[in-house]
């Protein structure tokens, strides 16, 4: 089996994340053209180089996002991304703009097809398959109708740009948009905040009320918030999304952080060799599920893949995630000799026992077991806000990287 | 003197500002972001005196910015 697994990375702590965890292909956005413009810290143009530079060496493709709308006086930005796309290598452009998709075939830039293009049926990817040879499919299909693309692209033996078969690429986890993907104004009515500019402000997480306008009733509605789906989640039906034939598995979230793109991405790796060496099993499948609801999440589902006319729609407005992330402290120094980390508290405080995470542009996601409070080169019972603890760690950290106590979320 | 202040490393280059208050802002074509005409700028913040006038259309500008990069001061 020769399917891609593709992470998102909005940070270069999240990127490193994905490389460790398994991923074959990270995508990310930069400057404002992009659909997590308003959420993610973003990258620049300058960036591009070392995303490109550190997924090579690391044998990891990399795409970059430019699905946004695209306005007249975008356009020399545009070009001054594909540019230096094209001298770093970036191995493929996100798109959905004809501007873009002009732009990149002119200058023989691979392209993708957008989810914000919502191909929804064999035509569509027919048309874009002049342009493409990666079609990600609108995220509302079910897998009936999934499958029956891929057969058909096979049958009618539809090739792209490259001459090869035509990929199909689909969403296997995170965030659902309660509209039809990048369909949705809700959020450019009431704020002036364009989704499709990625300045989504996400109103549909809100609890609402149904108001009858005549009589002033409001009708009661069992769960208020009823406008918000639940996250997508797919290892339970992992192997039949495999066997309709999508090439492409792409997990959600370049909003996210490197411990939330690190467990995504390795239980979704596992899940996929686990179904490759014939040992998908429910014990397997709980335990990911598990795992997964440790991280970010607004309560699981799977999606419409299986031909569900409503959306499952969540219970509260924020993640359920089992942990929490407590912000401690950041790096200070590194000692390469004798392989330990300074790190300084800034805030709250830590103790024996505690399981620390820490996030890094050069190592991405790690967790560790305080089993030995060390302030100022001196055995401690608990490390105070100030104090500058060391401890074993194989990476090299620097003064952005930081660090978090991790809790159980009713703990917080 | 009043006074609109942009922080533009986060303006995403929606167009509302140029939309609702042409003669104090432009997009750029260079990056597509937009640019508070005349401010001085210092480092990433742009600042621009204004009118009494001026400053009570800003209100709206400010208002309608998505991500809120525009302040009166």
């Amino acid at each position: 089996m020769d399917v891609e697994l593709l992470s998102p990375a909005g940070s270069f702590e999240a990127m490193q994340a994905a490389i460790n965890a398994g991923a074959n292909a990270i995508y990310f956005g930069v400057e404002q053209l992009n659909m997590r413009s308003r959420s993610s810290g973003g990258f620049i143009i300058d960036d591009i180089a070392e995303i490109s530079v550190r997924c090579h060496a690391a044998g990891l493709r990399c795409y970059i996002t430019l699905n946004t709308v695209m306005y007249e006086y975008d356009m020399q930005l545009l070009q001054g991304i594909l540019k230096a796309v094209k001298e770093h290598g970036v191995d493929a452009v996100i798109a959905s703009d004809f501007a873009v998709i002009e732009s990149c075939t002119r200058m023989g830039i691979p392209l993708h097809i957008s989810t914000q293009a919502n191909v929804s049926n064999l035509e569509s990817v027919q048309f874009y398959a002049r342009f493409a040879d990666t079609i990600v499919l609108a995220r509302e299909l079910t897998l009936k109708q999934i499958a029956s693309i891929c057969s058909e692209i096979k049958r009618r033996k539809i090739v792209g740009p490259s001459g090869e078969i035509v990929k199909i690429e689909v969403f296997i986890h995170g965030a659902l948009c309660m509209a039809i993907s990048g369909k949705c104004y809700l959020s450019l009515h009431s704020q002036n905040a364009s989704a499709n500019r990625g300045a989504c402000v996400q109103n549909c997480r809100r609890p609402y009320k149904v108001v009858d306008t005549e009589s002033g009733n409001e009708l009661l509605v069992d769960n208020e918030y009823i406008m918000s789906p639940q996250d997508l989640c797919t290892i339970p039906i992992l192997d039949e999304i495999l066997q309709s034939g999508v090439a492409v598995l792409k997990i959600e979230g370049r909003s996210k952080g490197a411990d939330y793109v690190h467990t995504v991405t390795t239980c979704y790796r596992e899940a996929i060799t686990a179904i490759e060496q014939g040992r998908f099993t429910p014990g397997l499948i709980a335990d990911w599920m598990q795992r997964l609801s440790t991280v970010y999440n607004r309560g699981f589902w799977e999606g419409y893949y299986l031909g569900r006319e409503i959306g499952q729609w969540t219970k509260t407005p924020g993640s359920i995630a089992t942990e929490k992330k407590i912000y401690a402290g950041k790096g200070t120094k590194y000692y390469p000799k004798i392989q330990v980390g300074e790190f300084i508290i800034e805030k709250g405080s830590l103790q024996e026992g505690d399981v620390l995470l820490l996030t890094g542009n050069a190592f991405g996601m790690e967790k560790i077991l305080f089993d030995q409070v060390l302030v100022n080169g001196e055995k401690q019972i608990k490390a105070l806000k100030g104090d500058k603890i060391t401890f074993p760690f194989a990476h090299k950290i620097s003064a952005t990287d930081k660090l978090y106590k991790l809790l159980p979320a009713t703990d917080a | 003197m009043p006074k609109i202040i942009q922080y533009r490393d986060k303006c995403i280059g929606c167009g509302i500002c140029f939309e609702l208050q042409p003669e104090l802002w432009r997009m750029s074509r260079k990056d597509g972001k937009a640019v508070l005409l005349k401010a001085a700028a210092k480092k990433l913040t742009h600042v621009l005196q204004v009118t009494a006038q001026q400053y009570e259309e800003a209100r709206a500008v400010s208002e309608a910015c998505p991500v809120r990069v525009i302040k009166l001061g």
